[in-house]
């Protein structure tokens, strides 16, 4: 069991052990942070190799100012944002290519998604809220997530998003009340 | 009725409290190493994809330096326009002037010693 700046000086040296040891302690945490942002299981699980791919990249760079899950947790939220810009990006020019003509595949909406840690009784209502989270503005979505699926303290959330703490504590008003909006209206 | 529809509403924003977390699909660790060593044996170099990440390259940057520089072609061209416009005006005034004057006809020799 090696400990945290054991584990970085071991990955600097290319120790695949070390490696291992590391996707297999946060695999879970960066694969839940992904899927709640991106709302895919697939997709989040590019995401989360991605992930491991620029830590292993990039441990060199690593400063150790903050812990090595705050910085993997900053490293997923990004990359889960990417990637829901670049599918949204393609939708725009799906819908485009249709337009003019040339687009024959009929557009896809995705379908309601369901997170597998979610019991039986509050599925559908977590479709729903799921469906809203996925218009909320981006460092509300990721805010929100951070506290609701990953459980963490606005604290560790200011560390992760590199913003203070009073900031996070707007950020996930701000994101209630607007869920609580897009709720209102869906309800009628 | 409202309190009915309040209550539904905070069961929902409250659905995902207590919830499992989601955890990876199994052998995660073979399926990234496996594309980690693809991506080595392809070569992929990061040139590449910076290259690929970079801005200018996103659809609202490209698109807005497209029309950027339209506009500042339409704006050169029509100011370029606009000069040849004036230039002409010019050309005509002076000729009018070197009429009214005779100046036009420098054909005459002066003595400068007379």
């Amino acid at each position: 069991m090696l400990n945290e700046l054991e584990l970085i000086q071991e990955l600097r040296k290319g120790n695949e052990p070390a490696f291992k040891y590391l996707v297999e302690t946060y695999q879970d945490r960066v694969f839940n942070t992904a899927i709640g942002i991106v709302q895919n299981a697939e997709d989040a699980e590019d995401v989360a190799q991605e992930v491991f791919i620029q830590v292993f990249r990039s441990i060199h760079s690593f400063k150790a100012e903050s812990k090595l899950s705050t910085w993997i947790y900053r490293i997923t939220t990004t990359r889960a944002l990417d990637h829901l810009r670049s599918r949204k990006s393609k939708k725009r020019f799906g819908l485009i290519q249709r337009l003019f003509g040339d687009g024959n595949k009929p557009l896809h909406e995705l379908p309601d998604f369901h997170h597998p840690g979610v019991t039986l009784d509050r599925k559908e209502n977590a479709a729903r809220l799921f469906r809203a989270i996925d218009r909320l503005p981006e460092n509300q979505k990721t805010a929100f997530i951070l506290h609701k699926l990953e459980d963490l303290s606005y604290i560790e959330i200011s560390a992760v998003m590199q913003i203070s703490l009073s900031a996070v504590e707007s950020l996930m008003h701000r994101a209630k009340q607007n869920l609580r909006k897009m709720l209102e209206k869906e309800t009628g | 009725m409202n309190n009915e529809k309040n209550k539904k509403i905070e069961d929902i924003l409250n659905s995902l409290d207590g919830s499992q977390k989601a955890t990876v699909p199994g052998f995660f660790y073979t399926r990234l190493k496996a594309k980690m060593l693809a991506r080595h044996t392809s070569g992929e170099n990061e040139l590449e994809k910076r290259i690929n990440r970079s801005w200018i390259f996103r659809p609202a940057y490209a698109l807005a330096i497209l029309i950027l520089v339209l506009l500042i072609n339409a704006v050169v061209i029509l100011k370029g326009n606009a000069a040849a416009d004036n230039n002409t005006t010019d050309a005509d005034t002076m000729q009018s002037i070197a009429g009214d004057y005779s100046l036009n006809d420098n054909t005459a020799l002066y003595d400068l010693n007379q």
